[in-house]
Parts: C-alpha cells; sequence; structure tokens
C-alpha cells in the first residue's frame, strides 16, 4: 500500500516554515501543489476549532477525498498539519508531541527568528 | 427565520412543485398563436401565476383555509415524459457555455480580499446559479416515483377554424398520443379534462365560434368548455409595456414583438380564463381527490388492525419480488395513492396532511426495498419539514437520509441525488449553515465533471460568504471547480474560477499553489489565444526557485511558447530572470580624475583623494572651478555628474540566476538617454524643460550615432551569479541619463529595468553630501579632451623582498592636445621610485656600482621630494599628441606582504575645456612580495675599545628555492669603517646561500668620528672601508653605490617609514645588505643578474651607554701572603661620549648580597627603555625583554662564580666625580687581596646622571639622562711567591 504523507508547520501569521513530503507514493509532478492546497484549505477549521478545545492536538479535522488532515496547534499558535491517507490517531499524536520538541529546540536556538524558515 | 415560503427554497418549492396541467391542441391553434411569435403554452404561462388566488380548500380535514399563492404548470402532452438525458445534458452545457462567455467578458478582477468580501451578496454570487440549478432540477421532472409531476388535468385546445372541432377534441385525447405515464400505469389516465376553443379574430367572426361552443356544451358538458377570442388585434403594432412574455421566452429573439396582436381584451380574457381553471376546476378537482383518497387510505391503512394487516401482509411479499428497483406500484396501488394524496396535499399546501401521508408511505416502501421511492419521499418528508419550519433536525436528518438513499442507487440516482443535494444544501443556505452547505454541494460531485464544476464553484460561494468568511477554502474550492471546468473544456469559466482565487492567494507564500494558480491561468489563457494576458501570468512563476528542476523547465518552456506564439518580442518591465540585484550597481565614470586599469577604478575614493589631496589645485582652484562651471551650466544640472564625450561609463551590475536550469541571456545594454547640451537657453527654467524634451525625443532617432551602447551576451548556470559591465559612450556633449538596463531572455523576452527610484551604489564620488538617486545616474557630457593612458612596464606581480628593479613607465596621449605640468604621487615610495630621465636607458644593474667620479650633489634635493612621495616631472616635460612618454621607476621590494601600489598622475590641458583643467591618471597595482632573506644585525660594544664594535650579521635565506649570491655589506654614512673579522671564505666557501641556509658573519665596526677626534686625523680618503665585499674576494667588481640613487633613496624611505629621521646619530649604524640572485633561476627571465637589498636601519650596541670606561691593572701578581695583605693599585678610565655633563658614581660592594640586592634595585627602578640595544625593526618588544633576561641572567652566574669574596674594596667605596662633555678621567681604585687565587673585580656598580648642557639638541641622548652600569669583569690572578721572604 502506498501512503502519502505531507508535513507542514504553519507559522502563526499562516505562513509556511517547514515543509517537508514523506511517503512511498510516486510522487506526481501535476499534483504536487495538491497538498498545500488541502493544507491551506484547512486552515480555516483550525482558527475555528483552535478555540473551542483546550488540546493541543486536534485529531483528524479535515478531509479531502481519502487524505485525513491532523492538526496540532502550539501555544504561539503555530500549526504543524499532517495530511495522511491513512489514520491512526495515537501514532500521529506521539508524531506531533515528538515535532513539538525539536520545534521547542529550534526556537530555542537565539539565532532563530520565531516565523522564518526552519531549514534543516 | 422568516416564512420558509419566502426563503429562495421555498419560492422554488412552491414554483416547481406545483400542479401540471397537459395541454393538447391542434395545429391550427398553434398556428394562430404563432402570430404573436409564441406558443400557446408560452401564451398561457404568464397567467397561469397565481399570487394572490385567494380560494378557500378545505382537504381531509373539515377546517377550510385559503390559499394565497398557487401556479399551474402547462406542458404539452408530448413533453411530459421523462427528458431525455443527453438532450439535457448538451443544454445545460449551453447554459454554462453562454454564462461563460458572458461573464468571460465582463469579468473584473477583485483585487483584494477585502473588495471580494466588501461588495453585496447578490453581486458576489453569480445569479447564474440559480438558473442552472432550476435548469437541473427540471432534468428530473415526470420521473415515475413521484407524483408530483403528473399531470392533475388535461386542457384540450381546439381552433374554431378546424373542421368539427368536436371530433378533434376526442381526437386529441388518444390514447396513442398520450405520454408513456398515462400509459404504462404509473398515472391514472382518467384525469380531469378541460376543453377550451380558441378563436382567431383575425380568421372570421365571432359568431360560427358561439355556435361551436354550444355544440361543444352539448358533447362535454356545460362546465367543462370555455371559448376564448384572440388576436383582435389587427394590425399587429400593440406595444405591451411590460411584456409578460419576456421571462418566458428563453431563446434570445427580440421580445418587443410579442403577442403584437393581442389587446387588452385579449389578454384579460385569457387571464381571466385561467383563473377560472384554477380556482373553479382544478382546485376543486384536487379537493375532491384528496377527500377520496383520504378516505380510502383512512380505510385500508389507519387504524391499528389495518397497520398489522399490512405488516403481515408485506412480510408475505417479501420474498417474491426483488427486483432492483423494488416493486413496480401502479397507480391503484395503495401506496401510489398515498404518495399522490400526499403530493397533492404538498401542492395545495396542507403541509400537514402531506408530512402524515409522506410517512406512512415511507415505511412501506421501506419494507419493500424501493429505495428510490423511499428516497423520494424521504426528500418530500425533509421539503416539508421545511415548509413546515418545524423540526429542522428532523428535515436535515430525511435530507440527509434520502441523499443517502439515493447515493446507494449508484448511477441510476444520481441525478435524484444531484436535485436532493441541491434542496438540502439550498435550505441549510437558508438557515446560515454555509459551511454544511458547502459540504453538501461538494458531495454532489459526481461523474459529470462539468456539474461537479458548478457544484464546486457554488461550494465555494458558500465559504465565501459564510462567517467568518473562509477564504482558503474558498480559494481552493474555487482552484478545484476550475480544474473540473477545463476538464469539461469550459476554459473561460476555469480561467474565471481561477482568477477569482488570485487575491486569496496573492501575497501568500504558499508557493506551489501560487506557481500552480498562475502558471495554468496563463496556460488556459494562451490555449484561447489571449498571449498578452497569458504572459503576464507566466511572468509570475518564472522565478520559482522552490520548484523542481523539471518544473522550472517547464515553466520555461511553456513561457518562452508562448511569447513565441504572440509573435512579438515582449517588453517586460519587471521579468524577474534573472534577478538584478540593484544594490550592486556601480558607476564607474570618469571626469576629471581617470583610471589606468578597471582594478584602479575599485579602489576606494577616499584612498585617492588622500593621496591626490597635494597635487590637484588647492580649494580656491576648486572654487575658481566650481564657480566657471556654475556660470555656464544650468543650476539644475550643476550637480549633476561629468563625462566626457567618447570615453566610455562603466556600469557593473550583478546578475543572478536564481532557477536551477541555466538560462541564456543576451543583448544586455544599458538603457539610456542623451539629450544636447541645454546651454544656450539656460535663463528660464520653464523653456529649459520644454526644449528637453524636444531634444530628446528628436535626438532619440539618432540616438545610436550619439551613443554607443556596450552588448553583452552570457548564459548562467543554476543558481550562478555573475557580474557584468556594461559601457556606453556618448559621443556628443549633452545631458545623458541611465535609465535602466535591458536584457533579452533566450532571445524572445526582452526585460527592462529602471533604476529610477532605486538608491545607488556610487563608487566614484563621494564628495557630495545628499542627492536624488536619480541625478547620480545624471551625467553632463562636456567636450572631448586629452586623456593620459598609463603603463608601468614589467613590473612583476610576485617577487622577493628585498629585489630592485627598474622599471619603465609609459604615458601616452591619443587626443589631439598637448598635456603638461606632469606630477605623480606614489603612495608607497618603499616600492616605487621615480628616476630621472638619464637613467632610463642606463644599464641595469651597472649603474648601480660605484663609480670613481661620482658627485651626490643631487642627493639632497631628491630627500626632499621623496618625502613627500610626490615627484615633479620636469618643467619642460609634457605629453605631446598621440606620443607616449616613457620615464624610469625604481622599484624595490621592501617588505614582504600583498602591497598595493597606488600611483596618480596629474596633469593639465591646455585650453581645451573651461570645464576640467586638469586631470588625474590613477594607477593601482597589487604586489605580492615573498619573503627572501631574514637579516638581523646585533651590535656589541667592545668592552675593551670603546670606539669599536663587534657586528653579528645573521642571514637566513627564508626562500623554498632561489639561491642568492652574498654580494656586500655597506654601512651607510661615512662614519663607520666595517671590515670582516675573518674571510668569507672559510665561513661561506660557496658565497651562496641556498635555500633555507643561514649564515653568521661577525665583522668590526669602528667609528672614525670618534677615532678622528681622538686622533685628529683626516678621514678624507678611507671612506670606500664603509663597504665590505662579501663576494669572491678576487672578483673586481665594484661595489653598489649605497649612497647613491636609487639605493640612497630607498634607504631614505626605509628610515622614514620606520619613524626614523633621516639624520644619522652615533652610535646608531644603517647597514644595507645586498645580494644578487643569479641569472638562469626559474623567475628571472632576463639574462641580468637581480639585485636585492635588505636594509636595516639604527642598529646600536646593546645596552650601551654614554659612559664607557676601562679598568686597567695587572693582570697577575705575585705576593708573598705572610707578609701584609696584597695591595693591588687599578686605574679605571671614564669615558664620556655625549655632549652633556655626566655625574658619575661609582660604587664598590664587599658582600655579594648587596651587591645583588642593588642589582635588582637598579633594574626594577630603572624604566626598561633604556636598556634596549639596538633594534632592527620598530617592535621593540621582543628584543627589550629579551635584553632585560640576558641582563638578570648574567648577574646571578657572575656572583655564583665567586660564592666569598676573597678580596676588600680599598680606599673609598664610593667615588664621585663630574665628567665634561667629551671627556675622560681616571680614577685609581685599590683592592686588598688575602688569599691567593683568581679573582673577579666586577662588584661595582656605575651610576651616571647626565645634565644636558643648554638646549636639548639631541633627543635621544637628552633622554637617557641616567643608568646603572654594573661592572664587567676583570680577573686577577693572585699566586703565592714563595721565593723570597
Amino acid at each position: 500500500m502506498t501512503t502519502t504523507a505531507c508535513f507542514i508547520i504553519v507559522s502563526r501569521n499562516d505562513i509556511p516554515i517547514y515543509e517537508a513530503e514523506v511517503g512511498s507514493a510516486a510522487k506526481r509532478e501535476d499534483a504536487a501543489q495538491l497538498p498545500q492546497f488541502i493544507l491551506q484549505a484547512a486552515l480555516d477549521i483550525v482558527q475555528d476549532l483552535a478555540w473551542t478545545t483546550s488540546a493541543m492536538f486536534l485529531k483528524a479535522i479535515d478531509k479531502f477525498n481519502d487524505l485525513v488532515v491532523s492538526v496540532y496547534v502550539t501555544a504561539d499558535r503555530t500549526r504543524f498539519m499532517l495530511l495522511l491517507d491513512s489514520r491512526s490517531d495515537d501514532g500521529i499524536k506521539s508524531f506531533f508531541q515528538e515535532v513539538h520538541e525539536l520545534y521547542i529546540k529550534s526556537l530555542l536556538n537565539p539565532l532563530y527568528l520565531p516565523g522564518s524558515r526552519i531549514t534543516s | 427565520m422568516a416564512d420558509p415560503a419566502s426563503t429562495p427554497l421555498g419560492k422554488m418549492l412552491l414554483e416547481e412543485i406545483t400542479p401540471v396541467v397537459m395541454v393538447l391542441c391542434t395545429p391550427y391553434v398553434e398556428e394562430s398563436c404563432l402570430k404573436n411569435g409564441l406558443s400557446l403554452i408560452q401564451l398561457l404561462s404568464p397567467f397561469c401565476d397565481f399570487t394572490n388566488i385567494d380560494v378557500p380548500v378545505r382537504t381531509a380535514s373539515d377546517q377550510p383555509y385559503r390559499l394565497r399563492k398557487f401556479k399551474l404548470r402547462l406542458f404539452y402532452s408530448s413533453d411530459i415524459r421523462q427528458p431525455n438525458l443527453e438532450v439535457a445534458k448538451e443544454r445545460l452545457k449551453k447554459v454554462i457555455t453562454h454564462v461563460g462567455e458572458k461573464n468571460f467578458l465582463e469579468s473584473s478582477d477583485p483585487s483584494q480580499v477585502n473588495n471580494l468580501l466588501s461588495r453585496p451578496e447578490s453581486e458576489m454570487l453569480p445569479s447564474w446559479f440559480q438558473f442552472f440549478n432550476k435548469e437541473l432540477v427540471r432534468t428530473l421532472s415526470f420521473s415515475d416515483h413521484e407524483a408530483f409531476d403528473h399531470p392533475v388535468a388535461c386542457l384540450l385546445v381546439v381552433s374554431s377554424k378546424d373542421d368539427e372541432p368536436v371530433n378533434r377534441f376526442v381526437d386529441l385525447f388518444n390514447t396513442n398520443k398520450l405520454p408513456s405515464l398515462l400509459n404504462d400505469g404509473a398515472m391514472d389516465p382518467k384525469i380531469m379534462k378541460h376543453y377550451l376553443l380558441l378563436h382567431d379574430n383575425q380568421d372570421g367572426p365571432f359568431n360560427k365560434a358561439t355556435k361551436l361552443l354550444a355544440d361543444m356544451r352539448n358533447a362535454f358538458g356545460q362546465n367543462d368548455c370555455q371559448i376564448i377570442c384572440f388576436n383582435s388585434s389587427q394590425d399587429g403594432k400593440i406595444h405591451h409595456q411590460d411584456n409578460p412574455w419576456a421571462p418566458f421566452k428563453s431563446d434570445a429573439l427580440p421580445t418587443e414583438n410579442l403577442g403584437g396582436f393581442l389587446n387588452l381584451d385579449d389578454l384579460n380574457e385569457i387571464k381571466d380564463f385561467m383563473q377560472e381553471l384554477s380556482s373553479k376546476h382544478i382546485i376543486p378537482y384536487m379537493e375532491q381527490k384528496i377527500r377520496v383518497l383520504n378516505q380510502q387510505v383512512s380505510a385500508t391503512r389507519k387504524g391499528f388492525r389495518n397497520q398489522i394487516k399490512n405488516l403481515w401482509w408485506r412480510k408475505g411479499k417479501e420474498d417474491t419480488i426483488d427486483t432492483p428497483n423494488g416493486p413496480v406500484y401502479t397507480f391503484n396501488s395503495i401506496e401510489s395513492q398515498i404518495r399522490i394524496l400526499g403530493d397533492y396535499a404538498f401542492m395545495l399546501g396542507d403541509y400537514e396532511l402531506a408530512l402524515s401521508n409522506y410517512r406512512l408511505i415511507s415505511t412501506d416502501y421501506k419494507l419493500d426495498k424501493a429505495w428510490k421511492r423511499y428516497a423520494g419521499v424521504q426528500e418530500m418528508m425533509g421539503l416539508t419539514y421545511f415548509l413546515l419550519d418545524q423540526s429542522r433536525k428532523d428535515a436535515e436528518y430525511c435530507m440527509e437520509n434520502a441523499f443517502n438513499t439515493y447515493l446507494k442507487l449508484g448511477s441510476a440516482g444520481r441525478r435524484n441525488t444531484t436535485r436532493c443535494g441541491l434542496w438540502w444544501a439550498e435550505m441549510l443556505k437558508t438557515r446560515d449553515q454555509l459551511k454544511e452547505a458547502a459540504t453538501v454541494y461538494f458531495r454532489i460531485c459526481g461523474e459529470d465533471t462539468l456539474h461537479s464544476a458548478v457544484m464546486l464553484e457554488q461550494a465555494s460561494f458558500c465559504y465565501l460568504l459564510s462567517k467568518p468568511p473562509m477564504l482558503h477554502k474558498y480559494g481552493f474550492h474555487l482552484v478545484l471547480s476550475g480544474d473540473h471546468y477545463k476538464k469539461c473544456d469550459q476554459i473561460k469559466h476555469a480561467i474565471r474560477t481561477y482568477r477569482s482565487a488570485i487575491p486569496v492567494y496573492k501575497g501568500t507564500t504558499w508557493s506551489l499553489i501560487k506557481d500552480h494558480v498562475h502558471f495554468h491561468i496563463g496556460q488556459w489563457y494562451a490555449l484561447l489565444g489571449m498571449y498578452d494576458v497569458a504572459v503576464t501570468h507566466m511572468l509570475e512563476v518564472l522565478a520559482s526557485t522552490h520548484q523542481s528542476k523539471t518544473t522550472q523547465e517547464l515553466f520555461l518552456r511553456d513561457f518562452l511558447q508562448i511569447v513565441q506564439k504572440t509573435g512579438k518580442t515582449f517588453e517586460v518591465l519587471k521579468l524577474q530572470l534573472p534577478v538584478i540585484n540593484i544594490s550592486s550597481l556601480k558607476v564607474i565614470f570618469e571626469d576629471q580624475r581617470t583610471n589606468a586599469s578597471a582594478a584602479a577604478a575599485r579602489v576606494k575614493e577616499s584612498l585617492w583623494r588622500s593621496l591626490e589631496e597635494d597635487i590637484i589645485p588647492s580649494s580656491t582652484a576648486r572654487s575658481n572651478w566650481l564657480e566657471l562651471q556654475s556660470k555656464i551650466m544650468p543650476r539644475k544640472y550643476k550637480e549633476s555628474n561629468i563625462c566626457v564625450a567618447g570615453e566610455a561609463l562603466k556600469v557593473d551590475i550583478e546578475f543572478k540566476n536564481p532557477l536551477q536550469i541555466p538560462i541564456s541571456v543576451s543583448s544586455v545594454s544599458l538603457m539610456c538617454e542623451l539629450c544636447a547640451n541645454p546651454e544656450e537657453d539656460a535663463n528660464s527654467s520653464n523653456n529649459e524643460v520644454q526644449n528637453n524634451e524636444d531634444r530628446t525625443s528628436t535626438s532619440s532617432g539618432d540616438i545610436n550615432s550619439c551613443l554607443i551602447l556596450s552588448e553583452v551576451d552570457f548564459s548562467l548556470e543554476g543558481g550562478e551569479t555573475t557580474v557584468v559591465q556594461l559601457t556606453v559612450t556618448p559621443r556628443i556633449e549633452g545631458i545623458l541619463k541611465i535609465v535602466g538596463v535591458k536584457w533579452k531572455l533566450s532571445s524572445a523576452v526582452v526585460g527592462l529595468c529602471n533604476f529610477e527610484f532605486n538608491p545607488v551604489n556610487r563608487v566614484v564620488r563621494g564628495r557630495r553630501k545628499q542627492h536624488s538617486p536619480s541625478s547620480d545616474l545624471k551625467f553632463l557630457v562636456i567636450k572631448s579632451l586629452p586623456r593620459l593612458q598609463g603603463f608601468i612596464h614589467s613590473l612583476p606581480e610576485k617577487t622577493y623582498a628585498g629585489d630592485l628593479w627598474p622599471l619603465v613607465l609609459e604615458l601616452s596621449n591619443q587626443s589631439k592636445s598637448p598635456v603638461k605640468n606632469l606630477k605623480m604621487k606614489i603612495s608607497n615610495p618603499r616600492f616605487l621610485y621615480a628616476g630621472n630621465q638619464k637613467e632610463l636607458n642606463a644599464d641595469f644593474p651597472a649603474c648601480l656600482k660605484k663609480k670613481m667620479n661620482v658627485e651626490k650633489s643631487g642627493r639632497h634635493a631628491n630627500v626632499n621630494k621623496t618625502l613627500q612621495n610626490l615627484y615633479h616631472f620636469p618643467e619642460d616635460i609634457s605629453v605631446q599628441e598621440e606620443t607616449s612618454l616613457s620615464w624610469p621607476l625604481w622599484f624595490h621590494a621592501a617588505v614582504p606582504g600583498n602591497i598595493p601600489l597606488y600611483i596618480t598622475i596629474y596633469y593639465e590641458m591646455e585650453g581645451v575645456s573651461s570645464i576640467m583643467k586638469y586631470r588625474t591618471l590613477r594607477m593601482h597595482y597589487n604586489l605580492q612580495v615573498l619573503p627572501s632573506l631574514d637579516v638581523s644585525f646585533q651590535l656589541s660594544t667592545r668592552p675593551s675599545r670603546s670606539q669599536e664594535f663587534l657586528l653579528r650579521m645573521d642571514v637566513v635565506n627564508k626562500t623554498s628555492s632561489e639561491c642568492f649570491q652574498v654580494h656586500q655589506l655597506s654601512s651607510v654614512g661615512q662614519q663607520w669603517e666595517i671590515s670582516l673579522l675573518q674571510p668569507v671564505d672559510s665561513i661561506l666557501p660557496s658565497q651562496s646561500l641556498f635555500a633555507g641556509q643561514s649564515l653568521s658573519c661577525f665583522f668590526m665596526l669602528k667609528d672614525r668620528r670618534r677615532s678622528s677626534t681622538s686622533e685628529d686625523s683626516i678621514p678624507s680618503l678611507s671612506h670606500i672601508q664603509s663597504d665590505v665585499r662579501l663576494g669572491p674576494q678576487d672578483n673586481s667588481e665594484a661595489f653598489f653605490d649605497v649612497s647613491s640613487s636609487p639605493l640612497a633613496d630607498f634607504h631614505d624611505c626605509e628610515r622614514s617609514s620606520r619613524g626614523m629621521s633621516s639624520q644619522g646619530c652615533e652610535y646608531k649604524v644603517d647597514f644595507v645588505f645586498i645580494t644578487q640572485l643569479l641569472k638562469g633561476n626559474s623567475d628571472s627571465s632576463s639574462n641580468t643578474p637581480l639585485v636585492f637589498s635588505h636594509h636595516a636601519c639604527d642598529c646600536s650596541p646593546s645596552s650601551m651607554s654614554p659612559i664607557s670606561w676601562l679598568v686597567d691593572g695587572p693582570r697577575t701578581i705575585q705576593h708573598n701572603f705572610s707578609a701584609p695583605p696584597c695591595e693591588v693599585n687599578l686605574k679605571m678610565t671614564i669615558t664620556n661620549s655625549s655632549d652633556a655633563i655626566a655625574s658619575v658614581h661609582i660604587n664598590t660592594f664587599d658582600s655579594p648580597s648587596s651587591n645583588n640586592q642593588l642589582i635588582n634595585d637598579a633594574t626594577t627602578s630603572q624604566p626598561p627603555e633604556h636598556q634596549s640595544g639596538w633594534s632592527e625593526i620598530p617592535i621593540v618588544n621582543d628584543t627589550k625583554i629579551i635584553t632585560t633576561e640576558a641582563l638578570t641572567t648574567r648577574v646571578p652566574k657572575s656572583l655564583s662564580l665567586e660564592s666569598v669574596p676573597q678580596f676588600i674594596w680599598s680606599g673609598t667605596s664610593s667615588t664621585k666625580l663630574v665628567l665634561q662633555p667629551r671627556s675622560t678621567a681616571e680614577i685609581p681604585l685599590q683592592i686588598c687581596v688575602f688569599t691567593p687565587g683568581i679573582y673577579d673585580l666586577s662588584n661595582y656598580i656605575l651610576n651616571w646622571n647626565l645634565t644636558p648642557v643648554n638646549d636639548g639638541e639631541n633627543q635621544g641622548e637628552a633622554n637617557k639622562s641616567s643608568g646603572v652600569c654594573q661592572g664587567y669583569p676583570y680577573y686577577l690572578s693572585v699566586l703565592e711567591s714563595n721565593f723570597k721572604d
């Protein structure tokens, strides 16, 4: 089974600061923008949902066809968005927590300007 | 919420779910109707809609109510069947295409998201959606599972022209022609019939018609027959104010002539007829039918018994029929009747009754697994709930249920799904649940991409209108919709949707999205042939650095294709490819400052200015020059830069390729404007501007002849950055303005970039404070001037330190007029020195050699020049037109390192230009000087002879491969006599130093001046001895003359650069060590050996003091120690060599501890500077530390030799005396020795103090006003003499 996964960190100003595409599915040149589209569209829903819950992990909040968007919102309203075609909430949650730790580490870097692009 | 009936959905339902009247008519009827341009149905339709019919209705209940709104739908019998799918699709497609064309032309782009939201809702939502939805719903009419499209009544129309109208009526209702619905048993064929006789007044008198009516009444009954007379107007010119038929005419025919033959009476007649038909016939008929059906239903299905029976019966039936579409129900089955009852009740507005019946039937259908019917009923239930405005949840649940059930049916229920979804979404929209509505729209999307596209677009608008607006979703769905449109070739729609998505994505950093949108819009515009617009969109994606290589290639290729298709070369103002680094813009121009090479132009202006300070005319001259300039030029141009006609202006600019793929850029050139000099009309500014503009336009024609622009072609690899130098050469006088740069990308697109509003990093001019940037790019072109070109021949780039070499400076004047008054300044006179003209052809290195008849007159004149680094060419030297001047220069690589050399040459022109009187030529060279020999000298006093010094020279060859031949060592000046201590052959048999080899030599140095004062001899002939030959002794080669130019000059430079005065002072010696690099070595291509000179300045003996002394006395004494202690008399000769009076204090110590103590005190109290010996390099610290260490280590050693003093100083332990300047005194000293042995008589110190006479004429001496000297060893052997008592 091929899986596609796209992970994007979106800053509080809705600017993507980190993008990564993983997954075994062959990358189609003509659909490269699709994950971006889906994730960006999901921002609207995050906007609504973020205020309704105190949890950082918002679970799967949006889907497009069989692709599911899971979102994790940090305290500074940075959003980790993961686009997956299979769902396993626990795995995603632990993934997000790990990413959160790494993100905080990069925030602690005195040379990193919050909101700027993360390169690694 | 408002009345559900007044919501869009309510209105739609009240319009669409209304009784259907089947119309049957003869051809004559149609014919007479067509006179008005209308068919019969079109003629009647406007009068079928009753907004206030006000009819009392009594349905199942006993309580009557009044019906306000009522509408009849008229259909020809031939139309009463399920519409052809393909035709319907085709029609929808046409609708969309039509709308697409229309909207495309009038589309105006909302540029901002805010604008998008601020517009009123109605304007935002395209109106054609409603229309489209209606059409879409209509494709589903007359389905067999729903009863509301089944005709309620039948209207039979016969024209009075027909033969035997009564028979025609019978023929009309012939079963063969009736729609299949009535024939296949889905519908009751016994429907209400109404007979209408249509009389055309143009065809004949009315009475014939009345007769026919009577016949009809006899045949069909009194009430069911009626007559309408129309076409009363004869001329057909009646113009209806607000044409009632216009909305019913679908095609685009002109509507003015519609109903031209109908006068007001006709209209009223038709209207009355329709009213009567509905109120007197159709509604009562429906009421009656409802009541009848209701009774039947109550009898069979209501009540406990019936329900149980029904269940039982259905269970039994279950296994018998199992068709995929469920059981077939005929019109007289109870299920159909219930459905009819419900639909009739719905149409008459009795929603409660309708709902109860729908509920009843839905369970039945469900049990029967008649899913389509079940879904239809659920749908109706949802709508009924909605119209009742009771339970929203129920309504939604029903709609969803219906939707899902339809969906389960697959393709069969596809269109029903669509309709159901549309209603559902409409319902949600009515309740402001826009988000949910959008998801419903999204779910409607199915196989039919065109419909999906429209649905997606509607969904996007739902997101836009939701509160708060969900712009991202809006954009996303627009893009999705655009994709679908594209798939069914609705390119205009696709472009429209994409373009409306642009404001959402404007300024976003989601780059892939942005590229996708712009790229596709561009592509699609290209498909439509609108290449201009396509190009603008393609431009947006050109410089997409984040895309993959293939995508970048695709973008570029498509872009170039589109550009090619346009058939012209595009000029794009802000072409992103390649990227121009505006801040890298450097303008290099030459006014009075000219550069010999590009390297010189890159040197900082301040450096040049400091160099030129002395040689360019002083400030008074400059102000004159400014005045002059302001007189000539208008104020406006006073501040512009000056350049000279015929001389190129250079502009450096950086191009960067942001992509990963190579791009080729060609014809890069500057854009310039040159207008003739407005010198003459400088008086009024208005005039001037006017004229300027005129001139600009006129001169633009022959701009090619006035300007020479360079063109550069290059190609950039992925990510490459390149700096391009562009030049423009004005050929006539005037004002030159550099406007921008233009280039050609892949020889297809011309990119332009204006420098206008960008700050320019100006290099050359730094003098003026603040200017508008545009003035920096504006130049006043003045008449062509002579311009010197300079070049230094054979200046090596890489050399070894110490290299001495003659060079030739060549100045050439290409112009027609001579220049004169040349001056030259060299930044680093240690390296370069201007020679005399007569040295030009001198033989090197022979010219350096000593000649017998040397005259040394010119030397001091030279010294002055060198100090200022300034060289005045002789007055009579000028560079004539089209000639060149060569001038010798001496080069000496003084210190190793990377050495920049700046040379600036000043010259004056004569009478050529009033603006510019002089110019400077700047030359810049970089030298790499490698270390060669490291020469150090150490000078120490010879203890015994105060006028003689021991000189130790250490030479290390630091090169890796070169072999130097030592030649000579010379001391500068005539007061020192130098001689070898041992023949050089013994130290260095080969006379050459190989790589890495070191050499130490000892020399004796004699202060001849001092000896002369003591001896009073004449020092005339002995100055030759200031040189020592180190080379082959038998060589008769002459010495290099260190006291004449250029060696002497360079030596002076050395001295001055080390911060020493040129006056040599006593005890300080300067040495010049000269070696030769033999010919045939790798570096030297010439045959003559290279001469290297190393200069050492101000060598002075370590711990040298102005006071020197000598202890003199017997060295060996024989003494009989049985006798009284032996007394030894010594004599100390103290010499004061300074010009001051010295007071000397001699302390002697017997105990070593006190001695030690005092020494320590002395060393600490003494300022360390006074102990410093010679210094070869300015860094004094190292040597100083070494000497102090040497001193302190020496002290304990000397003490340890002699742990217990075996002698005492007899006589005074302290002697004081005053010494006159340059005098000598003798002091007697005496010691007492008690035992035989060898004694070191060094335990005394000399404290001396200088009292300067009159003024401190000699600074160095005056500083050294006091000091402490440790006694030096004097060994005395005392022997026991036994031979005699």
